[in-house]
């Protein structure tokens, strides 16, 4: 059911409201300003509450298609608009007491925040090539004025300048893709695209130009979700930037950029029968990311080896799990799409929790590196025992919640017979064991090399903390309403 | 006479410039060109097919939003590439290597 | 060959001409003014593919825009007493070669495929497009304003020099 504008607006309402918050923050900017501090982040979580409630209301709506083809209500729609505001107002929560921010005015920040949302929101829903491109966009710029935000600083600008070159260049690069596919198929609507594909006679899909739009498309993907090789700017964007703005890149727009990718491969690239997807002929996407998968596992896990900083270990650690979540889209069944959503939702606790810690103990150390972590658990017992968790659900092992990401991907690959491909994977989680701990012997065996002082954390972090152990410890025991509600995720408007 | 593929040959040679332009260049407003290089080939490739492969103007209208998109980038960009300028006095991108310790 | 075919090869050597002056020369101001040429190239290739609002906007937008603050971006960010305004290069033999395998690639795409063939009659785009933007692409207009919002926001925020605590 494709909806026209007036009519779309009703389903339109998270976004609706997402855009009215990004105007109030910037209104409310020019208040007072002992009132405009608090203002300002009471505002962005009112508009996140808000959109989050529009977003209940829409659970029942049947699948449609918005603004004449450019947005997609469904399953899956619901649950990265729900997950991607989630992520955002536990990211405002960690950043009010961080130090790093507290110097800077803070009032754009928050208004940066909603416009990233609100293109995150989009990109995950668009099945317009258009739509796609102006969603990943507002995403990229306000994430670039975001990692430069501290404009004093020299690390903050370095990274924010390779990042939007890099940005550019992958993005500029996609748009060439999609140009082609434009030329194949003569249509921005995914749907149609995947229509023509379809109708063409067999000889009239070229490999050669289908692979090069693969790889020129899987530019544009691969720089948002950090895959090998379009990940050069991670580790040194995820170092320089404010500590918040990190732990944000490195769940939200990780998140939204898969959801793009699937709606553009399940959706345009192959068709969809019964409970599974179906390759059109000539056209072999999953092995393309097969090769990206293993490619970015391998890299990012071998590579966090040998850091030293937290914030660059932490970069390479979120490469590799980007590797694990390509392994839920290769095997183009509902499984492997559910996989991806677990995998996302439980990835989003796990590595919030491990940058809050980093950001506590920046707060009274200024300092990222490895070595001044040794004895935290003297100097504070709740911080080393909250890091190890967040530790071993990232390394995947039971009974955290880590692990039920890891189970689902190896799970669905597994079904579909690749028993090497998930061999890699495991072997690869096995490698990725000795850098976690790395961190845990640290903070745990180690004996301190400063001051033994007790660490200072405002009562915000400490609640925060706790917020995010929870689902860390806790959603192994209450898991049977998540695999419910990823298994009614896993459908796609024009597709399963 | 000519034809589709003259048109895309032309952007293909701007795309391939804008790389090297990229790949080569040192100043940061160097590579921002080139970037614009690439774009504008996009560009090209859309519009040509918008004539030569659609019933619609859907290929003007994706060129429309991707200058857009163009400018402000650009904007950005260069509000990036000054204020590295004021701490660095110099926006050459072999200096802004201290994050790869 | 016809006047039409001519027009398109100089048109064609000047931007290529010009694309290749802003990626090799060794001025910033050069490189500055061979991208104007590269744009006005562009501009009059949308005019052959008859595309005019798109060429009134890439005129508008490029030229008078985008070029323009890349020429503030030159001229602000080197010493104006040292007017050094020489660039340097990375590695060229390696760029080069990707650069020619990059093209190599397209080129062969581009004459290879067969790319949807559709007949249909040149006409102004004036009128159609405004409608388009009033029905079919409402929503990314709305966007893109949000997002040239998000620019203006950012680039100012970035380049005040109050600092507001």
């Amino acid at each position: 059911m494709i909806l026209d504008n007036l009519h779309s607006l009703k389903f339109f309402l998270p976004e609706l409201a997402l855009t009215a918050g990004i105007l109030l923050v910037i209104l409310s900017d020019i208040a007072l300003k002992g009132l405009r501090n608090r203002l300002n982040p009471l505002l962005t979580m009112v508009t996140l509450l808000l959109a989050a409630w529009f977003t209940f209301q829409l659970n029942d709506v049947p699948a449609a298609s918005l603004f004449h083809g450019m947005l997609a209500i469904d399953g899956l729609a619901q649950f990265f608009k729900l997950l991607l505001l989630l992520a955002a107002a536990l990211v405002v929560l960690g950043s009010l007491h961080s130090t790093e921010l507290a110097s800077v005015h803070q009032g754009e920040f928050f208004a940066l925040l909603l416009a990233v949302t609100l293109g995150m929101v989009l990109l995950a829903n668009s099945t317009h090539l258009a739509m796609l491109y102006l969603s990943l966009e507002l995403v990229s710029l306000a994430s670039y004025i975001m990692v430069g935000y501290l404009k004093t600083d020299r690390l903050s600008n370095e990274a924010s300048l390779k990042y939007i070159l890099f940005g550019a260049i992958s993005t500029g690069s996609m748009l060439y893709g999609l140009s082609l596919v434009y030329g194949m198929t003569g249509s921005l609507s995914l749907y149609t695209i995947r229509d023509a594909f379809l109708n063409q006679a067999p000889e009239g899909v070229s490999q050669f130009t289908i692979l090069l739009i693969l790889v020129l498309t899987m530019a544009g993907f691969g720089f948002k979700t950090a895959v090998v090789p379009f990940h050069f700017w991670c580790p040194d964007v995820y170092a320089g930037a404010p500590t918040p703005v990190t732990a944000f890149l490195s769940v939200a727009p990780k998140a939204a950029g898969f959801a793009v990718l699937l709606r553009f491969f399940f959706s345009g690239m192959s068709q969809a029968n019964g409970t599974h997807w179906e390759l059109i002929r000539g056209i072999d996407w999953p092995l393309v990311l097969i090769g990206l998968s293993v490619l970015t596992m391998t890299l990012g896990n071998i590579a966090a080896l040998t850091q030293n900083n937290l914030k660059r270990m932490l970069a390479y650690s979120s490469i590799a799990h980007a590797g694990y979540i390509l392994m839920g889209s290769v095997v183009l069944t509902g499984d492997g799409v559910r996989a991806i959503l677990v995998y996302l939702f439980v990835y989003l606790f796990m590595n919030l929790g491990a940058f809050l810690v980093v950001t506590i103990i920046y707060n009274s150390d200024k300092t990222f590196d490895i070595e001044d972590y040794n004895g935290m658990f003297k100097r504070s017992p709740f911080v080393a025992v909250a890091m190890a968790v967040f530790m071993l659900s990232l390394i995947g092992i039971p009974p955290f919640s880590g692990f039920m990401g890891k189970l689902y991907v190896f799970g669905s690959v597994i079904d579909k017979g690749l028993y090497w491909f998930a061999a890699i994977g495991a072997l690869n989680a096995a490698v990725a064991a000795f850098y976690y701990m790395r961190v845990m012997k640290a903070m745990l065996i180690e004996e301190s090399n400063g001051s033994p002082a007790p660490l200072q954390i405002s009562f915000l972090n400490q609640a925060l903390l706790v917020a995010l152990l929870l689902p860390n410890v806790l959603l192994v025991i209450f898991w049977d309403p998540i695999d419910r509600w990823t298994s009614a995720s896993a459908r796609l408007f024009g597709g399963i | 006479m000519i034809t589709l593929q003259h048109y895309l040959l032309l952007s293909a040679a701007l795309f391939s410039l804008g790389v090297f332009g990229v790949l080569t260049r040192k100043n940061a407003v160097n590579v921002l060109m080139g970037i614009e290089l690439i774009l504008n080939s996009a560009n090209i490739n859309l519009i040509a097919f918008s004539r030569y492969s659609s019933h619609g103007l859907d290929g003007q209208m994706f060129a429309v939003f991707v200058i857009v998109v163009a400018a402000a980038e650009v904007a950005v960009a260069l509000a990036i590439v000054l204020t590295m300028y004021r701490l660095l006095k110099t926006v050459s991108l072999d200096r802004a290597d201290t994050l790869r310790r | 060959m016809s006047v039409f075919d001519i027009v398109f090869c100089i048109v064609a050597l000047v931007t290529i001409g010009s694309a290749a002056i802003v990626v090799l020369s060794r001025s910033l101001i050069y490189s500055a003014f061979a991208l104007l040429f590269t744009f006005f190239g562009v501009a009059i290739v949308y005019v052959m593919l008859g595309a005019d609002f798109l060429a009134a906007t890439q005129v508008l937008v490029y030229v008078g825009g985008i070029l323009i603050l890349l020429l503030f971006g030159v001229m602000l960010t080197h010493r104006l007493y040292n007017l050094n305004l020489k660039t340097e290069t990375f590695q060229l033999i390696p760029g080069l070669l990707i650069a020619l395998a990059v093209f190599t690639s397209l080129a062969l795409a581009a004459t290879q495929t067969h790319w949807k063939r559709v007949e249909k009659p040149v006409a102004a785009t004036t009128e159609t497009i405004g409608k388009l933007f009033m029905e079919e692409y409402l929503l990314p207009f709305e966007i893109a304003s949000i997002l040239l919002l998000v620019a203006l926001i950012g680039a100012a925020m970035l380049v005040r020099r109050r600092s507001d605590a």
